[in-house]
């Protein structure tokens, strides 16, 4: 797997650690265990971790200056141990980090579940061996009483890994230029803003409503992370957490919790927080493969058309070709008179015809749109029929078009025309297994509520069981590109592009139904 | 410049095509008659025209291409077939050759191809044609034979020699002699080979 590759660190990127890894520690350092920086909510080495992820393990030296100076500034501890606890920590980070950035695919923190559960995997072991060492460090130094080294492990423990979990997408959203853009397609969306209020209202409930009952109404919470979740994927996931964090850190201060109540809180945020990426990573993964599967059905919807356009392009091609060879024998036999003329007229004319036909693939390919036009359904329908006719008579199918209602639809002939093709192509292999006086191949329509006409093409054969028919639309239960497996799939697509529905029904004998708009006024039944 | 009564007769749905094959195949010296389905062919169609090949696209709505050469191959008409087509599979490629077609052409045509397999219809026609008039003088001439001389000349076709016949009718091998070249007198040919052959034309016409 190829590793991506280390950004390059500017001196403005090195200002924004060491500066933002202060501030992060001097905002979050309340509740200190004895003095030290063991806090119930630690966010900056979130910060630490995605520099490292971004630019290198050689950030850690960074961190390593930015804790020195923390604990000098904001601690006043000696510089010797200082610096020695700095050392100790920014290692950590830098490995943490360096194990992140290793399974890192691309500039997505993490791509569906899997991913989720490792980097969940490594920060929580991660920060378990960091706050080990810490305090054996600590301890060894003389400045935890033996008593509380458990109590300070803990605290330790869980405001860094917390403050990781919590924090970090966060983070790598903001400090990534895709991130950043999907931060404010978010901010211009209203649903966001119904979000925020909905987490603020959540929180209000969790804290003034609940906390006299030992917040019997923290689940509240829940309702926004998922909603967020659901609707916005991981981003909306990641920005209701922050909120929630950050709400429930300036509520404690502002309440005067204990640290043990924190701490608690603390356990219930992570919980809330990674439920909520889970269910968002998920949303993407799904979101993603349905892209993806479209964007298949695209291509082979396209291939299908390119088929067909093949088609009709060999027609203008073989009458350019014959009509320039004239041209050249007219010449040779001195004959510069009006049918010369007349041929160089329909040489124009048929490259023009040539051309459109191109166009039309060309937009396929580009837009997946269609060409749509006025058609007559009727016309539609005696075309593609007719064109089975030869192969009826071949394979002794009786093939009928009952009388269709007059009526016309908005949409593109060829890739309708794909439809009932595949649709009468699989009628004709289903009845070919069965005898030969029984035989019978049956299309016809009729008008279905306003503005809708439904299409049927039913066979004599032997009819699709339900377990077959549930599986039917399902791309890659046939890895043929035509008959029952894709084309199928396909047809099913170019229906619902012009906007109807295509389905199959369980029975005796085989029967496909597909609905299509009507065209406004007129649609009514026939003259 | 090939002979004026020469027709190509063209089937194809789209109108384009089947003009400009017309214009090609008419500047080339061709008389055409162009048609744009099989059932306006088939009113049109006699055995009796003249040296003609047929030129039809297999996809076509109604009868189709094949459909058509099966037909033409049934009601006993010997007119050459070359059979054009969008998108060539060998099935149907397979089926246009199994009713003798002369070439199969894929579109878009290449010209030359088109017109070397016309050429080709033509004079495959032409011989068709020749062994049909030297069929109907040879059976003309074989009337004035007796029955005797039929006698032998039937021993003779299938490879007897002259004294088994002589055995078998009771005669002379001298009478036979005379017989057989009395035989080859009437019927205008030279040798017992070609007495052979002709008959034997005669013969598989009969069957056909």
């Amino acid at each position: 797997m190829p590793m991506i590759p280390v950004r390059t660190m500017r001196w403005t990127d090195a200002l924004v650690l060491v500066l933002g890894f202060i501030a992060l520690d001097r905002v979050s350092y309340f509740h200190p265990l004895l003095g030290l920086n063991i806090t119930p909510w630690d966010p900056a080495p979130a910060l630490g971790l995605v520099f490292v992820l971004r630019f290198g393990w050689n950030s850690a030296l960074l961190i390593a200056l930015a804790i020195f100076l923390g604990d000098a500034w904001i601690r006043a501890l000696p510089l010797t141990v200082s610096a020695a606890l700095a050392v100790l920590l920014s290692a950590g980070y830098g490995v943490i980090g360096e194990l992140l950035r290793r399974r890192l695919k691309s500039d997505d923190l993490f791509i569906g579940r899997h991913d989720l559960f490792e980097w969940f995997a490594i920060v929580v072991l991660g920060t378990f061996v960091i706050s080990a060492a810490f305090i054996a460090a600590l301890s060894a130094l003389g400045l935890i009483p033996e008593a509380q080294w458990l109590a300070a492990f803990v605290r330790h423990w869980i405001g860094e890994s917390v403050g990781i979990l919590v924090t970090m997408p966060a983070i790598w959203l903001i400090y990534g230029e895709r991130g950043r853009a999907l931060i404010r397609l978010l901010a211009t969306k209203i649903e966001t803003v119904a979000l925020l209020l909905a987490t603020v209202v959540a929180l209000w409930i969790a804290f003034s409503v609940g906390a006299e009952s030992e917040f019997k109404y923290f689940y509240v919470l829940f309702l926004p992370i998922v909603w967020a979740a659901a609707r916005q994927g991981f981003a909306g996931a990641i920005l209701i957490a922050t909120v929630v964090q950050i709400g429930i850190i300036a509520l404690v201060n502002h309440l005067g919790f204990s640290a043990i109540s924190v701490l608690e809180i603390q356990m219930l945020t992570v919980v809330l927080a990674m439920l909520g990426f889970f269910v968002g990573v998920v949303i993407d993964e799904q979101k993603r493969i349905s892209l993806e599967l479209r964007q298949t059905l695209r291509l082979a919807a396209a291939g299908e058309m390119a088929g067909a356009l093949a088609h009709e392009l060999n027609q203008p091609l073989t009458a350019l070709s014959a009509f320039a060879t004239a041209c050249d024998k007219l010449l040779e036999q001195g004959d510069t008179g009006d049918r010369l003329k007349e041929a160089m007229r329909r040489i124009v004319a048929e490259s023009e015809r040539a051309g459109a036909v191109v166009r039309r693939l060309r937009d396929f390919f580009q837009t997946g749109t269609t060409r749509l036009e006025s058609l007559q359904l009727e016309e539609l329908l005696t075309a593609s029929v007719e064109k089975f006719s030869g192969r009826a008579g071949r394979d002794g199918i009786q093939l009928t078009l009952a009388p269709v209602p007059a009526c016309v639809l908005h949409g593109d002939r060829l890739q309708l025309e794909v439809v009932i093709r595949n649709l009468l192509s699989n009628a004709f292999d289903a009845v070919s297994k069965q005898p030969a006086d029984g035989r019978r191949v049956r299309v016809s329509a009729r008008t279905e509520g306003p503005g809708r006409v439904c299409v049927q093409v039913e066979d004599s054969g032997q009819g699709l069981s339900s377990a077959v028919a549930a599986r039917l639309f399902e791309p890659y239960e046939s890895t043929k590109s035509s008959g029952l497996g894709l084309g199928l799939v396909i047809s099913k697509a170019i229906v619902e592009a012009h906007g109807g529905s295509l389905w199959a029904e369980v029975g005796e004998h085989g029967v496909f139904k597909f609905i299509l708009l009507v065209e406004g006024d007129a649609a009514h039944d026939g003259h | 410049m090939t002979a004026i009564e020469h027709t190509v007769f063209i089937i194809d749905d789209d109108p384009s095509v089947r003009d400009a094959l017309g214009l090609l195949l008419g500047v080339s010296g061709y008389r055409t008659m162009i048609f744009g389905d099989a059932e306006s062919f088939r009113r049109a169609f006699s055995q009796d025209s003249g040296k003609a090949c047929l030129l039809v696209d297999i996809r076509m709505p109604g009868m189709d291409g094949l459909a058509l050469q099966k037909w033409l191959l049934q009601s006993g008409a010997s007119l050459p077939v070359i059979v054009m087509t969008g998108h060539g599979n060998v099935d149907s490629a397979r089926e246009a050759f199994r009713a003798h077609a002369i070439d199969f052409l894929e579109k878009p045509i290449n010209q030359h191809r088109l017109l070397a397999a016309i050429e080709e219809a033509m004079a495959r026609q032409s011989i068709i044609q020749q062994e049909h008039e030297r069929n109907a003088v040879f059976t003309e001439l074989s009337r004035t034979l007796t029955p005797r001389e039929k006698e032998v000349m039937a021993m003779v076709v299938s490879g007897r020699h002259n004294r088994e016949i002589a055995e078998s009718l009771d005669i002379s091998s001298r009478t036979v002699e005379v017989h057989k070249a009395r035989v080859m007198q009437k019927l205008k040919v030279d040798s017992i080979a070609q007495l052979v052959r002709m008959s034997l034309g005669v013969s598989s016409d009969k069957e056909a």
